[in-house]
């Protein structure tokens, strides 16, 4: 029996037509349709300057707009040959992370929401709020913060902004253990977790996945090692795991916060003087940039024409994750209901995935599943 | 039974009477950091008008110019209005606004920097369909390959044109391929209209070579540039922009001239009566029949209606080219109107 | 007297769907922060139910996209009377950035389905949406159903 789900459904948050075959209550496989929220952001962008693009390229996705801006401003800087002074780019370390921190308690808490964990739901909403509020504090802004620019960040910050954040992440590292220990010791937590779901290292080097779900099915890659930023300046451990089932995948959600905490520590303990912005003359020319997103990587390809953008393309984490998701994690799933719970530990963020819009012959737009046609 | 005691001990203590009927939200959800980007604030008697706003704002619908009505004791003010529904709160109008202090207030702690000010606007190349030959030097010329015909007519694509100009210099029909400034409209604007008032102005002194014009021949006027110069360097400050500004306003401009020899009139008051907007009245102190320039439409009513044929209608062309001493002169050629030789010949 | 109890009863207990109609998420974003302890908008009789079905608000956020004209008024005719749709954002009220050349959006949301008040913002702030969403829904909610009669 074919199960459809979507787009509008209590289990999900975003748009998407989930189609579960499932026998008896046991899902044998799934199959994904995209395209309700395709907006055509890499086609408005062509043919504006970059102060316009930035603010498009924050609204890619809510969740993790600040890898966006900061992915664009760092490809359009190289395209220019811009030296970003140090002090910015400590800056930018900062709120990543604080938005990576943020954008995982998210995930987890709707995956314990799936679970009907509403303890764990509420206390994880509730431990991001600190976050935003850092944020807010920082940017001037909870969601779309608007603080990258090409050539540094917008403002500067001192130690009125640094001491109310690093008292917020006092209080979430403490309460964070008490609710990683929650989770990893509950035993119906476990029964619902544990086992289901499940995504070997083959299958998910064959499904392209990236970030915590790659990684917590024992792929050992986090893009932050690349960065040079981050290469030079800062240590941290790259968490990851073997199970590669929704346990491990929200455990290591969980285990990546703490390194979080400890990047912006050091962040704020070794913050260097100096400027924070310096102007940036845009040339023409052709570049790649990657970073590590919340979710994995972000990879932009833009081509400049003087002060204008000529062409861009962006790859998300999210489309490669959902498709592995739909493929290998959903193929063997006991119940219906975890079902659901395997779609939202692999922290989906359609509004992400949706770059191609396939047009038919004879002019009618329709928006397809991009690997049917691929 | 210890237990019990705490229980009521803690139940008591919260008074749980008090916060079950004062129950409201802590302070803390609607407290705002002081960094906090609320939608711009606007302080309209600051604007100048620039429209920087408008063409910076990544919000197509967020923010528009507007201008009040003039009413008798001053002009209407030109302000930017927030649309709220659009806009985005970035805080990049308040970026790029030129005026000191700022017209657009977003956010106190923005890096305000003036060098980093970039206005995005450039030159924009523009071919007028209507005079375009499709010669197609242009394209040839084109070092980019910008220009190009589509669905046949000759088009400039923005995105790969660098502002070189030699389209400019190689269009073979004056106007035909426009170079539009289109940061400085206001300022644009008001040296077109200066151009206009005075050249009018300086054809409407010379009513006694035109009133005794012979029909079917011509007058010619020079009116060297020099005169209204300084004028225009006071609205636009760039040489290269004005002159550019005033050449192109210039070759399409035609302006037509009403006059009458209030000697000659014979005080029918025809023409009052036939007048569209109400211009033309009747002065009793002095006897005679007035025209309000500024209310007059030009539209050759009233010298069609003359029964005496004392209304005269000139229409004026221009033209701007250097002379011997590279001195700027606008050519002015008069004419007088041909409409009553065609009543006639009807 | 029927008429009063209902009025009372249903400015305390509304039900909401979130509808995504193709936005960037930061609006689901903060209406998911809405259901945090911190603002806890279940204190106010308002519950988050997600299923159109049984929806006494429609929250509409994003940007309407080529799919949704004509589930957006599919799900319009399926949710109970009396309804009421509050758009959340900028999106559904003007198209936002999204809304220019290039973009396949077809804001306003207006166009499609009657929405009943507009909550300005990219995105607005748990405490904005909080505010009109008590300020606007259970009136309008009340006196929607007196007109029904």
């Amino acid at each position: 029996m074919i199960l459809p789900i979507g787009p509008i459904h209590p289990g999900l948050k975003e748009p998407l037509r989930l189609k579960l075959e499932t026998e008896g209550e046991k899902v044998v496989k799934a199959e994904i349709d995209y395209g309700y929220v395709h907006r055509g952001i890499e086609k408005i962008m062509e043919g504006k300057t970059w102060q316009k693009g930035i603010f498009l390229a924050e609204r890619v996705c809510g969740i993790c707009s600040y890898e966006h801006t900061q992915t664009f401003a760092e490809t359009i800087e190289k395209i220019s040959d811009v030296d970003v002074p140090l002090r910015a780019h400590f800056l930018r370390v900062l709120t990543n992370e604080l938005d990576r921190i943020q954008s995982h308690l998210l995930a987890n808490s709707t995956f314990f929401k799936t679970l009907d964990h509403e303890t764990l739901f509420m206390q994880s909403l509730d431990l991001r709020e600190p976050i935003m509020d850092s944020i807010e504090l920082l940017t001037g802004n909870r969601v779309n913060m608007g603080w990258n620019v090409v050539g540094g960040v917008k403002m500067d910050a001192d130690d009125s902004h640094f001491k109310p954040i690093l008292k917020n992440l006092d209080i979430v590292e403490e309460r964070l253990q008490r609710y990683t220990e929650l989770f990893a010791e509950g035993p119906l937590i476990a029964l619902r977790s544990k086992n289901v779901g499940k995504m070997t290292k083959e299958e998910a080097i064959r499904g392209r996945a990236v970030g915590p779900i790659g990684r917590a099915s024992g792929i050992k890659h986090d893009l932050r090692n690349d960065h040079h930023v981050y290469k030079d300046y800062f240590d941290f451990n790259v968490i990851w795991r073997k199970e590669g089932d929704n346990y491990a995948r929200t455990m290591n959600r969980l285990d990546e916060i703490p390194e979080c905490i400890s990047l912006i520590r050091q962040a704020i303990e070794n913050m260097p003087k100096g400027e924070v912005r310096i102007k940036a003359d845009i040339k023409s020319g052709y570049a790649e940039w990657r970073n590590e997103a919340p979710r994995g990587e972000v990879a932009y390809m833009a081509e400049t024409n003087g002060n204008l953008i000529k062409h861009i393309s962006i790859r998300t984490p999210s489309i490669m994750n959902i498709d592995s998701c739909a493929k290998y994690m959903l193929k063997d799933v006991p119940t219906v209901t975890d079902a659901i719970a395997t779609y939202a530990s692999a922290d989906p963020c359609i509004a992400c995935a949706e770059r191609v819009s396939i047009v038919d012959e004879k002019g009618n737009s329709t928006v397809k599943n991009f690997y049917e046609v691929v | 039974m210890s237990s019990l005691i705490w229980y009521l001990y803690d139940f008591a203590r919260k008074a749980w009477i008090e916060g079950f009927t004062n129950a409201k939200s802590k302070h803390d959800i609607v407290e705002k950091p002081s960094r906090f980007r609320d939608f711009p604030e606007v302080k309209k008697e600051l604007c100048i008008g620039c429209g920087a706003c408008t063409s910076s704002c990544p919000s197509p619908n967020a923010i528009k110019l507007i201008r009040e009505t003039d009413d008798e004791h001053k002009e209407g003010l030109t302000f930017p209005v927030i649309n709220k529904s659009a806009c985005i709160r970035c805080g990049f109008c308040a970026e790029v606004c030129p005026t000191n202090p700022k017209t657009l207030l977003c956010g106190e702690n923005h890096l305000i920097h003036p060098e980093f000010n970039i206005i995005p606007s450039q030159r924009e190349f523009i071919v007028d369909n209507f005079l375009c030959i499709k010669c197609k030097k242009c394209i040839k010329q084109c070092p980019v390959d910008a220009i190009d015909v589509v669905d046949d007519k000759v088009q400039v694509d923005p995105l790969k044109c660098i502002s070189c100009e030699q389209c400019l210099d190689v269009c073979p029909v004056n106007g035909a391929m426009k170079g539009l400034y289109i940061d400085n409209l206001e300022d644009q604007k008001k040296l077109i209209l200066l151009v206009v008032n005075t050249l009018e102005k300086f054809i409407e002194k010379e009513d006694d070579k035109l009133r005794n014009l012979p029909k079917d021949s011509l007058v010619n006027l020079e009116f060297p540039l020099s005169n209204i110069w300084d004028k225009a360097m006071e609205i636009i400050p760039d040489e290269k922009i004005a002159l550019d500004i005033i050449i192109n306003t210039i070759s399409r401009l035609k302006i037509r001239t009403i006059d009458w020899n209030s000697d000659e009139c014979k005080k029918c008051q025809l023409c009052i009566g036939e007048c569209p907007t109400g211009a033309i009245s009747f002065d009793k102190q002095k006897d005679t029949i007035v025209r309000d320039s500024n209310k007059c439409l030009r539209c050759s009513i009233c010298y069609q209606t003359c029964p005496f044929g004392v209304i005269k209608y000139f229409i004026s062309k221009f033209s701007i080219n250097l002379n011997e001493d590279d001195e700027y002169i606008i050519y002015i050629t008069v004419k007088a109107s041909q409409l009553d030789n065609d009543l006639l010949r009807g | 007297m029927l008429d009063a109890i209902k009025d009372v009863v249903r400015k305390s207990s509304i039900h909401v769907c979130i509808v995504n109609c193709g936005g960037c998420n930061g609006c689901d974003v903060e209406l998911v922060a809405l259901l945090s302890p911190r603002y806890d908008l279940e204190q106010y009789g308002i519950y988050v139910h997600n299923n159109p079905r049984e929806a006494d608000v429609l929250l509409l956020t994003g940007a309407v996209t080529e799919q949704w004209i004509e589930n957006l008024r599919r799900i319009y005719t399926k949710a109970p009377e009396p309804k009421i749709v509050v758009a959340v954002g900028n999106c559904p009220q003007s198209g936002d950035v999204f809304n220019q050349e290039g973009g396949k959006v077809h804001a306003p949301a207006s166009d499609f389905i009657p929405v009943d008040a507009e909550i300005p913002g990219c995105p607005p702030r748990p405490s904005e949406i909080l505010e009109a969403i008590l300020t606007v829904a259970p009136g309008a909610i009340a006196s929607k159903g007196r007109n029904q009669k």
